[in-house]
């Protein structure tokens, strides 16, 4: 599509390809019906969805209101649901505690998955078998690795079991159960579940820097944290970042894993920002204030990412 | 980094230590779903670690030919949402690889469509829940809700990026005189697309379809929105097997759970090299 309406930005781009690839028009052709699909994909899932988000958000409608959703200009109320959300107390709770689990999960994956790529770097019997292990919780299905920590976390289950024989007393928490305790064993189940992730990452960038360098800096006879400080981490310091921010978005969705866990209970000491929506939606119904909650999360986000990229911009052009 | 013995001996306490901790949740998951229902729970007795007298009952009771001591008999069996998860994520798998394919060819190769690999980007960013209400007024005025169908087409929209960008790193990374060369002999441009890279990418085109069917095969939350009987998928079905004569049916959804469980792992690991990639989008090969 772009190429059509800039075709001089087009043949700027086109400079770099192979003499007989130039895109003549023949090329373009082809070039824009194999885009076309994945275009008219992304069009009908944001352009027409967005607007329809925007005018839904502006009304009352509910899917029980028995009327279609064009029709929803009947229950309009400019802008009631936004400013309900400015005072609803349960959605900033939501996002306050979604924030909780991510700096808590998200440092966690990071420390422990850095610490053992670090001992996966060189070489080792085993290692292979182990590595191929350590990345099975993240190929799990979440909704069955929910259902997994639901089992673990009984209070007949295992994990007291094994805190008993570990204490030597009667260890009978009831994890679910409790506020703060059902807080952390959804945060434990992420971090079981995507440190792998981490670790994965983290060993690749590692594997990455050049060994000469290290191997100089040792005949120098720099300790190991001060290689790792001033080689390795500079180094690694883009991939770093790039795995922070994948767990960063990934985990602010969090939904699956939790929900199955505890429901957002007990009370709405798991509510999430995703499980407080879904929770608004399929048993409120009230689908206008709905599309107004995902619109302001929306906006946010988007405003927060252009931040981020035009910051990383700034940062390299440095 | 180091070779010493306290080292070494620190490294394998370190990783065993880790490698237990992976293990233990899924190892129970998979003891659980051979235990007799005598076994399920530890009801003031000792834990049961290992299934005293191992069954095949779960698995008979999810396909509806035992009732495992129970009494109760489930309404639906597990054949049916076995086959909607299979059938949504293999179509919806197809959706993306070749909406995918085709557009990072032609971004990769004539520079078209330079706005997707931002726009896919963004599309991965949001919370899935944050745009389901209009995906849900659509899909019901399409007349797409609780269908197999309906599931695939959003799985294919969802994990395009995946599909784009992936393949896009491998066009990338693929040297093009052969392409050059058959251009020169006069085949069309389609045609060298068509005969000569696809099959020169096969193994790329079956390790991101691997990639994208387990993310597929993985959802939870969409298919809870978007199908409410007919087609639900295995992690819907799952969560709605309880019975309120005997509370959880641990060992049935256990059972369940290992047969969900048990595909993505091995496919994931039959990929492991190409899931940096994957998980980057292209940022970082290994």
């Amino acid at each position: 599509m772009t190429s059509l309406a800039n075709p001089e930005k087009v043949s700027m781009a086109d400079v770099a390809l192979d003499d007989s690839l130039r895109a003549e028009d023949g090329g373009r052709r082809l070039g824009f019906l194999l885009t076309l699909p994945a275009q008219l994909l992304v069009l009908f899932i944001a352009v027409f969805p967005l607007l329809m988000q925007l005018y839904i958000s502006l009304t009352d409608w509910s899917p029980l209101d028995g009327i279609g959703w064009w029709q929803a200009y009947e229950l309009w109320n400019s802008f009631a649901n936004y400013t309900d959300l400015m005072a609803d107390s349960r959605f900033w709770s939501a996002l306050g505690r979604t924030a909780l689990v991510m700096a808590i999960c998200v440092p966690a994956e990071f420390l422990i998955g850095l610490g053992l790529a670090i001992l996966f770097v060189d070489d080792f019997v085993g290692k292979r078998v182990f590595y191929s292990i350590m990345l099975i919780p993240m190929m799990v299905v979440p909704a069955v690795a929910g259902y997994m920590f639901f089992m673990l976390f009984q209070s007949g289950g295992p994990v007291n079991d094994i805190l008993s024989g570990l204490t030597g007393m009667n260890v009978a928490i009831a994890w679910l159960s409790d506020p703060t305790t059902a807080l952390i064993a959804v945060m434990i189940a992420d971090i079981w579940q995507w440190t792998p992730l981490m670790f994965l990452i983290l060993l690749a960038g590692l594997v990455g820097v050049p060994e000469d360098q290290v191997r100089a800096a040792t005949l120098l006879g720099a300790s190991w944290w001060q290689r790792f400080r001033t080689i390795v981490l500079p180094k690694m310091k883009t991939i770093i970042v790039i795995a922070l921010a994948i767990r960063v978005i990934e985990n602010f969705k969090i939904f699956d894993t939790l929900y199955i866990m505890t429901g957002g209970g007990p009370g709405v000491a798991t509510e999430t920002i995703s499980v407080y929506i879904y929770k608004v939606t399929q048993q409120d119904l009230i689908w206008g204030y709905v599309a107004a909650i995902a619109l302001v999360i929306l906006v946010a986000l988007s405003i927060l990412v252009s931040l981020a990229i035009s910051r990383m911009n700034a940062a390299k052009g440095a | 980094m180091n070779r010493s013995l306290p080292f070494e001996v620190f490294r394998y306490a370190a990783i065993s230590l880790a490698l237990a901790v992976t293990l233990v949740p899924t190892l129970w998951m998979a003891s659980m779903a051979f235990k007799p229902i005598a076994e399920w729970s530890a009801a003031g007795v000792d834990l049961t670690w290992w299934p005293k007298n191992p069954t095949l009952d779960n698995f008979r009771f999810i396909f509806g030919t035992s009732t495992s001591d129970l009494i109760v008999a489930l309404d639906r069996t597990a054949g049916k949402p076995i086959l909607s998860s299979l059938f949504s994520a293999v179509f919806g798998t197809l959706i993306a690889m070749g909406c995918g394919t085709a557009a990072a060819y032609g971004l990769s190769r004539f520079g078209s469509g330079k706005n997707l690999p931002l726009a896919l980007i963004q599309l991965r960013l949001f919370p899935p829940m944050a745009v389901m209400i209009p995906v849900m007024i659509m899909w019901a005025f399409l007349g797409m809700v609780d269908s197999w169908w309906g599931l695939a087409l959003i799985y294919g929209i969802v994990t395009l990026p995946f599909a784009f960008w992936l393949m896009k790193t491998f066009f990338d990374d693929m040297p093009r005189e052969i392409e050059d060369a058959a251009l020169v002999e006069g085949c069309s441009r389609s045609r060298v697309f068509m005969k000569i890279t696809l099959p020169m990418m096969r193994p790329a085109l079956a390790s991101s379809a691997l990639f994208v069917f387990i993310l597929n095969w993985s959802d939870y939350l969409i298919a809870l929105l978007l199908t409410t009987r007919e087609w639900v998928t295995i992690p819907v079905y799952m969560a709605s097997l309880s019975s309120s004569m005997t509370g959880q049916l641990y060992g049935a959804k256990a059972a369940l759970g290992l047969i969900a469980a048990v595909p993505p792992v091995i496919m994931g690991i039959a990929i492991q090299r190409h899931l940096v990639r994957g998980l980057t989008f292209g940022a970082l090969k290994q």
